[in-house]
């Protein structure tokens, strides 16, 4: 496939190329420029690929109309408890589960590897009446507990367990002639070679936690607790109509610092999923 | 420095018998070797003893303390693997003294004996250095000074000169060899070269299909080798059989009547081993075809057809026979082998 | 050699395997328990509620046993929600796996600053769902951007999430653009995968660009793709916000899919019976289409490792 290519054909690969990325990239330069508009603007014909006059205001609005930074702050810190706490469970077990004989373990990864096939979704019922069992409706816990140790982690474990897999059996070995136990073996060999897969564990389980929709508006009801998607989704007027272009300020803090990080770290993003193990 | 001793050790996966019963007693300061082909258990056995793998039956003993319930650390043993399992996260100052770290070693004692292992190693100037920065060899060194940095009972080896070029090969061979010399330490080592383990051990251990074959020096197994797998497997090019019957007046296989020492039988059928370095010519000899000839530079290796069979030989002189035509041999019937049907050694 | 054995002694019970093992079960353990109090409890309770019927706000909890699987298949909605699911996560899939792989090989190509192609291309993944979600649904509104810009070409757009044949293509297509990064990754990385010599021999075989695509590239990467597809088509059965964002279910139910139609019933009608009954059936369809493509594989992967 790699051929050297003619001039001509370079050109209108990247022409082709051009024309594909409109609609990824478009949406949010455009979500981004209109967020500073003022709202006669946002539905001017031919849309404005940069504003013709500025308007912050609607920043300032955003926190006004809701309490935003608290809602920022429950989106952050429930992301970074889920990211750490996936992290730990999955690379645990996926470590067991590569590289630890014990009895039934095929059987309890078959189990375990449930957790694909019934998505939160299918449990989301009688979910809500364990977390109402436990006094839990309209707290952060079902967001936090069900992904770190539900459906949501298994995903998790099978990339760690894959990379385990493919570890060399001899390191393992050399670190018990060494002198290691499986606590050690596991905290200072395998775990510091995993860092490609834990990368991508981590960057997989935060923009899923990040991205929680269904789960909040289950779980949640007032608008201090709110988490950032449910939030975007309530700004509206007395009538319910949708106030576009605070909506679109509030859409922009949501996205723009994920999207900044992923740029100056595009190439660990890229390559730990390109690494995750399922190339099949 | 301990002797290593294998009591009827055996090993089933299942139903499955890799091992039936190994005895072999090595003694304090010896450098045994295990060869054998790939999957006759030399490896599985090296593991049982670093423990590595559990025992299914008999008995391990190092030092005179039995193992077998023992983990690896708990052995005093150090053991260099075939791909070296050199931790790539840590530098080879880390890597080589990770053991001692986890064995309580203050860290002025520990980068002693690192210091000491790689001054033995000629390492010293790489000790900051990561393994993906190394040279194959330098890898190997390294893997070598992770296991004497310790000062263990016993050194185990699992074929690990087998990633190396054939001269690096060599050159290793020796430093291994120098080493145990300079260390005096007991040491097993698992190999599938025959030649590794002639020019290395002070013992070779012939496995085959679980079972040992032959122990002894290896020149010994070169001498009289004790059945037909180690008189084929010892030596390079391997010893010719050829199948026929003993009579007063010689080795008759079909038409072709070969000499035997003066005491040998003179009944019964048996197949004469003799390897291509003594076949010699000679205008009284048999008559054989060539086939092909293959010029060395220092020898020439030949091979013939006797008869129905094929054969090889070594001539120290240079041959100018073409393939086609026909060339006189003899055996030098002082280095003959003669084996029985059951394949044991007839002396 | 062989000296008489020495009389066994008795092993200790925690021997290397069994101290291994025990260290296994504490590893998996919080997984373990996790997965049986957050998958397997609330999977039984899900049945055993599925044999009730439950209203919520009437506070009724009656054991009724099939009639919600009766009214399940005598449900007036139930047709149009399979439908609506079928045709969201078919287009997905097909519309997903042909734009990921059309990318891969395009990133696949040398061409100087081909990095900056993949960040952009992959650049959606990252973005909040629910916010690339509210951008499309303001461009796709009548007045929005989408039909600005066609205006100015001359053409009048129609009301995209507002006609029942538009808003099922917008929600597909604004859910393909969001997520294909992720599988354009993957089939790149399978691309890359396969050995440069391959397609060498196939040049010297005398194999043009398009041959070797179909008789090298797609089998060796045939793994990849089942994989990606199990995963796309599952994925397609969750999707929730997006419906939830742009058409709310609508126009009619047109874009009502299984999860929407479930949320609906349990959490805004309070039928918790009934939407119990509605989660078995989500759970049978993703378990069948996973059994089928996992069946499927010894056809369609024409290689495997």
């Amino acid at each position: 496939m790699k051929t050297d290519l003619s001039p001509r054909m370079k050109t209108a690969l990247y022409g082709l190329m051009c024309v594909l990325l409109i609609p990824f990239v478009f949406p949010t330069w455009w979500m981004i420029t209109s967020s500073v508009k003022p709202i006669s603007d946002i539905f001017a014909f031919p849309p404005d690929l940069w504003p013709r006059r500025f308007d912050f205001s609607t920043y300032a609005q955003v926190f006004e109309l809701q309490p935003f930074a608290r809602q920022y702050w429950n989106s952050a810190y429930i992301a970074a408890l889920v990211t750490a706490g996936t992290m730990v469970i999955s690379s645990m077990a996926g470590y067991a589960f590569a590289r630890i004989k014990f009895p039934f373990s095929n059987a309890i990864f078959m189990v375990v590897l449930l957790g694909l096939l019934i998505p939160s979704e299918v449990t989301i019922v009688p979910l809500f009446q364990i977390f109402l069992g436990w006094g839990m409706i309209n707290t952060h816990w079902p967001l936090i507990l069900v992904p770190i140790f539900g459906a949501p982690s298994v995903f998790a474990t099978f990339v760690m367990r894959q990379f385990f897999i493919a570890l060399p059996n001899e390191l393992e070995e050399a670190a018990r002639v060494d002198g290691l136990g499986r606590f050690k073996i596991f905290w200072t060999i395998a775990l510091p070679l995993a860092k490609p897969a834990l990368g991508a564990v981590a960057i997989f389980t935060f923009l899923h936690s990040w991205n929680l929709y269904l789960e909040p508006i289950v779980f949640l009801s007032s608008t201090q607790m709110f988490t950032l998607p449910q939030a975007l989704t309530h700004f509206t007027d007395a009538y319910g109509g949708a106030m576009w272009n605070i909506q679109l300020a509030a859409a922009t803090m949501t996205a723009v610092p994920v999207l900044l990080v992923f740029i100056v770290a595009q190439k660990q993003f890229v390559e730990g999923l390109a690494h995750t193990g399922l190339k099949g | 420095m301990a002797p290593v001793t294998l009591k009827s050790v055996t090993k089933s996966y299942g139903a499955t018998s890799v091992l039936h019963g190994i005895d072999i007693d090595i003694t304090d300061g010896e450098f045994v070797v295990l060869v054998g082909p790939s999957g006759c258990g030399k490896s599985t056995l090296l593991r049982m003893i670093a423990g590595l793998e559990t025992i299914t039956g008999g008995a391990i003993e190092i030092g005179g303390r039995v193992v077998n319930d023992l983990e690896p650390k708990d052995r005093d043993i150090a053991m260099v693997f075939q791909n070296y399992a050199l931790y790539p996260h840590m530098t080879v100052a880390t890597n080589m003294g990770f053991s001692l770290e986890h064995r309580g070693g203050s860290k002025a004692e520990i980068a002693e004996r690192v210091q000491w292992a790689a001054g033995i190693l000629g390492l010293t100037h790489l000790l900051d250095r990561y393994p993906r920065q190394l040279s194959g060899g330098q890898r190997q060194r390294v893997a070598m000074g992770r296991a004497i940095v310790r000062n263990p009972q016993v050194f185990l080896f699992d074929e690990p000169l087998s990633n190396l070029d054939a001269k690096l090969r060599v050159v290793m061979r020796g430093e291994i060899k120098g080493l145990h010399q300079r260390l005096g330490v007991t040491t097993v080592y698992v190999t599938h070269d025959q030649v590794e383990a002639m020019t290395m051990a002070d013992r070779i251990v012939v496995m085959n299909g679980g079972r040992v074959e032959q122990v002894g020096a290896p020149l010994d197994l070169y001498d009289r080798p004790a059945n037909l797998f180690v008189a084929g497997f010892i030596g390079s090019p391997s010893m010719n059989f050829i199948e026929g019957e003993l009579t007063p007046a010689g080795f008759k296989a079909g038409n072709i009547t070969l000499p035997l020492p003066p005491n040998a039988p003179t009944s019964g059928k048996a197949t004469y081993g003799v390897r291509p370095e003594h076949l010699m010519l000679a205008d009284d000899g048999v008559e054989a075809a060539v086939r092909l000839v293959e010029p060395m530079g220092s020898e020439t290796q030949v091979a013939l057809s006797l008869g129905e069979q094929s054969i090889s030989a070594v001539f120290r002189e240079r041959i100018k026979a073409q393939p086609g035509t026909t060339i006189r041999i003899r055996p030098d019937a002082n280095a003959i082998h003669l084996f029985d049907a059951t394949g044991t050694r007839i002396d | 050699m062989s000296q008489p054995l020495q009389a066994p002694q008795k092993p200790p019970f925690w021997t290397i395997a069994r101290r291994d093992a025990a260290a296994g079960y504490i590893f998996i353990a919080p997984q373990l328990i996790g997965i049986i109090t957050f998958v397997l409890v609330p999977l039984g309770l899900v049945f055993w509620y599925s044999l009730h019927e439950w209203n919520v706000l009437a506070a009724s909890f009656n054991f009724v046993g099939a009639a919600n699987y009766q009214m399940l298949l005598a449900d007036p909605n139930l047709p149009s929600v399979l439908l609506a699911s079928a045709i969201f996560s078919a287009g997905l899939v097909i519309l997903n796996m042909t734009l990921a792989l059309l990318l891969a090989v395009l990133l696949d190509q040398k061409l100087k600053g081909i990095v900056v192609f993949r960040t952009l291309f992959f650049s959606p993944v990252v973005v909040s769902l629910v916010a690339w979600t509210i951008v499309w649904s303001f461009l796709l509104q009548n007045n929005g951007g989408i039909n600005g810009l066609l205006s100015t070409l001359g053409i009048e757009g129609p009301n995209w999430l507002r006609t029942p044949t538009t808003a099922m293509i917008s929600v597909v297509v604004v859910q393909v653009f969001k997520n294909v990064g992720l599988n354009m990754i993957l089939f790149l990385a399978a691309l890359q995968g396969v050995p440069k010599e391959l397609y060498e021999a196939a040049r010297v075989d005398g194999a043009g660009a398009f041959k070797q695509f179909r008789r090298i590239t797609l089998p060796l990467i045939s793994p990849t793709i089942l994989l990606t597809s199990i995963i796309t088509i599952v994925g397609s059965l969750q999707v929730f916000a997006q419906i939830a964002v742009l058409t709310q279910g609508g126009p009619g139910m047109t874009t009502t899919v299984l999860v929407y139609y479930l949320y609906q019933q349990a959490f805004q009608f309070h039928f918790f019976g009934y939407g119990s009954t509605l989660s078995i059936l989500l759970f049978v369809i993703v378990a069948v289409l996973t059994f089928v493509q996992w069946q499927l594989r010894k056809r369609i992967v024409f290689y495997e490792n």
